[in-house]
């Protein structure tokens, strides 16, 4: 896999990711490409429910939610987590016939959203944005430091 | 988020169509105002705030054409240098109100919708004019009066933020083409821009998610600089190009820009020009006063709930129930009084009794006053009927309207709308003459006809009246021999008065020339038909070469009436209260016959008589005495010869279908505290039948009115029962 500068906070760690989905092999998969950002995955979760409480427990800096899932959707989820935690970084993951979907957990809190497939290059843009003044692209010499 | 349900859209289809029917009158009013006022350039911004808004909610029901056309018209009325001449934008306006009314007809029916072509075309050659006048582009022009087009509000509140110092900034962001979710892109920008500073204003709003519109507009102020929130803004994978630009205060700009487009406006006048122009003084500073509101005229909307009428219906029954129940109890306590009159409860009875109906006449006004709505609502159309019809009979008239805060019945006020619009115009039509045979006869050139309304006692009276050359009451006498309603002896007899209302026969028209205005075959008998069945009545005075005037009386309300119950025959029947003036008593040895007439001198007076049952036969009946109501229908006084008095009493009246009662001459019945049925008697139809009852042979009366020969045959022989009347 394409390998990108690495992402860290203002204090030098690496982001810590919650990735929340229902299949085992989209959490894999963005597992990777997290790790190729040069983040940490903090957690995972397989329904909103367990994201909740995975989210207590770990206070991840950014969560990938997946929308359709048992028990609780995505949506739902986020809003409780926002509600609680209101400087949640919330990246709604879905497919194209979602936009609704979408649309109502930005207007619930969420910060923004990707599309499936994930394509690792808008992710990465993705988190840079979303993650803002609070973590910086390191060069590979700066990284070593 | 999913599509409303078929219930709600229905509902919310019901409320367009309401609220469509305000903007088109709002926009036919606005019209006709600049019409007078060319140069009022508020006009032309009303106008369009009102296209836009019907644009907006045409759209969101999903009407298409209407939405689309409404939006090309806005186009030319959001040109700042003024689309053509005002007084072709004026025609065109009403010509627009037209069209998209017809639309709405369209839409309601189920029907396709018409092309509207021609207005298309003409809102396109308003667009080109002021390009063909000023050789400038027109391309640009409309593209940049499209952009930041903030609604007057909006506009308000970011001159008033720039006057607190505060930095707005014009944000224009384009989504990705790429981007295959654009309306969750846009929400997304909108978050952005939400959390960056306070938005003032958006295009298009959050949560139009049918709008696939890729450009975002906004004004917000905010403390991030341009840099800053270009940042902001340029969200990956989603926004493809931000530009951001800092607004400066308005300065007295606008008086230049108005009297000459200038030539490259500056990129961050935020509102059309005319806007500024218009608030901005002399002195160059900015203004402290707001601009006009844009709601003025309008009253706030805020407390106003729309209700369906049939619910308002549904209580006003409910309360109808309580006072038969009051009635009933009324009935009950009067009797147990009378049983035990040593008893000390009968007093509390009698307090809670009288303690209740005060509450439910209280309740009764207000559940009235719900339905109450000023004629205003009537009113309002006229100015438009009456400029349309003037211009197709070459006339110069006037509309003056008074009295529009009137309150009536709004189910009254409705069937009115036809009537009166009759009447206005055959006034125009017949009644005011052309501007050459005004001023032959000394009088101004134009023509006024004025609508008035006014309470009168338990009543609502609406004129209208013209000064234009009266009725020819020969004409209508030759008419009416001519037709064979009248012989020319009878004639010689009647008053001009009672000529003039042989106007109000079935196809009884004077007009010597059937035109498209008036003398349609429909003539002023409807008029009639529809004020009688409202339980009114309708008046006409003329004076020759001077005007005519018709005067329509109309109750309060239809619902529930003070009746006076009497009885003819054994059978009960009521009229209302309020047409009673004098109760007498006589025998018939009182009554006279003339010309097949009976009347009775009462007092000084002679007083046509009506006999709504049999005239008594046999040895004694010279004898008989009765009781005479002295009744005012119209300007008539008339007595009733009724046998009894059953006293008088709230009626809730309820309405009866065709098939149970099939006479005009009953008006509804209602049911009493002890179950009994009774009829309220149509004052006005009983007069009108009988003024048109004239008996060919000599001696007989016009009497039995409410019943049939045969019945009254065979009410001899049995004794009476049914309550059903055939006359």
């Amino acid at each position: 896999m394409e390998q990108f500068a690495p992402v860290k906070k203002k204090d030098g760690q690496p982001v810590r990711y919650l990735v929340v989905d229902d299949s085992v092999f989209a959490r894999k998969n963005l597992a990777r490409m997290i790790e190729s950002f040069g983040g940490q995955l903090a957690g995972e979760a397989g329904d909103g429910c367990t994201a909740i409480t995975e989210y207590d427990r770990t206070t991840p800096d950014i969560v990938l939610m997946d929308i359709t899932m048992p028990q609780m959707e995505g949506i739902e989820a986020a809003e409780r987590i926002v509600r609680t935690h209101p400087n949640a970084r919330i990246v709604m993951v879905s497919s194209v016939g979602y936009q609704d979907n979408i649309v109502a957990a930005l207007q619930r809190g969420a910060r923004h959203f990707v599309q499936k497939p994930v394509k690792p290059e808008v992710l990465y843009e993705v988190i840079k944005y979303v993650m803002g003044e609070d973590a910086a692209v390191t060069t590979a010499a700066g990284a070593g430091s | 988020m999913s599509g409303p349900s078929d219930d709600r859209a229905a509902e919310l289809r019901q409320l367009f169509f309401e609220s469509a029917q305000e903007l088109l009158q709002a926009l036919n009013a606005d019209a006709l105002h600049l019409e007078q006022n060319p140069s009022d350039r508020e006009i032309v911004r009303s106008i369009r705030r009102t296209v836009h808004t019907l644009k907006g909610d045409s759209a969101a029901c999903g009407y298409r054409e209407l939405s689309e056309l409404a939006h090309e018209f806005e186009d030319v009325l959001a040109l700042e240098v003024g689309p053509g001449s005002p007084t072709e934008l004026a025609e065109v306006a009403l010509a627009a109100a037209d069209v998209f009314e017809a639309m709405l007809a369209s839409y309601r029916e189920g029907t396709s919708v018409k092309p509207a072509d021609g207005l298309r075309e003409r809102i396109q050659k308003l667009a080109q004019q002021p390009e063909a006048t000023k050789s400038r582009g027109r391309k640009k022009r409309v593209a940049r009066s499209l952009h930041f087009a903030w609604s007057e509000y909006e506009q308000l509140a970011i001159r008033n933020a720039l006057q607190q110092g505060r930095t707005i900034y014009q944000v224009s962001v384009l989504i990705d083409p790429h981007c295959a979710m654009p309306v969750a892109g846009r929400q997304l920008v909108h978050n952005a821009l939400a959390a960056a500073g306070e938005i003032f204003a958006i295009r298009p709003e959050p949560g139009a998610s049918h709008n696939s519109s890729r450009t975002i507009e906004a004004a917000l102020a905010s403390e991030l600089s341009v840099q800053q929130l270009q940042g902001k803004c340029h969200i990956p994978s989603i926004v493809a190009k931000v530009t951001v630009e800092a607004l400066q205060p308005a300065r007295s700009r606008g008086a230049k820009v108005a009297a000459a487009p200038s030539p490259a406006p500056p990129p961050e006048l935020a509102m059309p020009a005319a806007a500024c122009a218009n608030e901005a003084p002399e002195s160059g500073t900015t203004s402290e006063s707001p601009p006009p509101a844009p709601t003025a005229g309008i009253p706030s909307m805020e407390n106003i709930l729309r209700v369906d009428a049939e619910r308002i219906d549904n209580v006003l029954n409910l309360v109808g129930e309580l006072i038969i129940g009051k009635s009933m109890l009324h009935q009950t306590v009067a009797e147990f009084s009378r049983r035990y009159p040593k008893e000390a409860l009968r007093n509390r009875f009698s307090d809670a009794m009288a303690f209740q109906s005060r509450v439910l006449n209280d309740l009764q006004r207000a559940v009235m006053k719900i339905r109450m709505v000023p004629v205003e609502q009537l009113f309002r159309r006229f100015p438009r009927i009456v400029r349309d019809v003037a211009r197709q009979c070459g006339k110069d008239v006037e509309l003056v309207l008074s009295g529009q805060d009137t309150d009536l019945d709004k189910s009254i006020l409705d069937c009115l709308a036809e009537p009166l619009t009759h009447v206005v115009r055959n006034a125009i039509g017949h009644g005011i003459e052309s501007a050459e045979e005004r001023v032959k006869a000394g009088k101004e050139p134009r023509g006024t006809i004025t609508l008035d309304a006014y309470h009168q006692g338990n009543q609502v009276m609406v004129e209208v009246s013209d000064d234009g050359r009266g009725i020819d009451v020969e004409k209508v006498r030759a008419k009416a021999i001519a037709s064979g309603l009248l012989t020319s002896a009878q004639c010689a007899e009647l008053s001009e008065t009672e000529i003039l209302e042989f106007i109000f026969r079935p196809g009884f028209s004077t007009a010597e020339q059937v035109t498209e205005i008036s003398g349609r075959g429909v003539g002023m008998d409807v008029v009639q038909s529809v004020l009688h069945r409202l339980k009114g009545s309708v008046t006409v005075e003329s004076r020759s070469g001077q005007g005519t005037r018709f005067r329509l009386k109309l109750p309060l309300t239809l619902a529930i009436i003070k009746a006076l119950m009497f009885t003819i025959e054994n059978r009960l029947y009521a009229i209302p209260l309020n047409a009673v003036a004098e109760i007498a008593r006589a025998t018939e040895a009182d009554v006279h016959q003339v010309d097949n007439h009976e009347v009775l001198q009462l007092r000084n007076q002679i007083l046509p008589l009506v006999r709504l049952g049999h005239a008594p036969s046999g040895p004694d009946s010279l004898h008989r005495k009765f009781f005479l109501l002295v009744t005012t229908a119209g300007d008539k006084k008339l007595g009733l010869i009724v046998d009894g008095l059953a006293g008088e009493e709230e009626l809730v009246i309820k309405a009866l279908d065709d098939q149970v009662v099939a006479t005009e001459l009953v008006s509804g019945a209602s049911i009493l505290g002890d179950g009994r049925v009774v009829l309220i008697l149509n004052l006005a139809a009983i007069v009108e039948r009988v003024s048109r009852m004239r008996p060919q042979d000599a001696g007989a009366v016009v009497s039995g009115l409410l019943f049939s020969h045969s019945e009254y045959q065979a009410r001899r022989s049995t004794p009476p029962g049914s309550t059903v009347v055939e006359p």
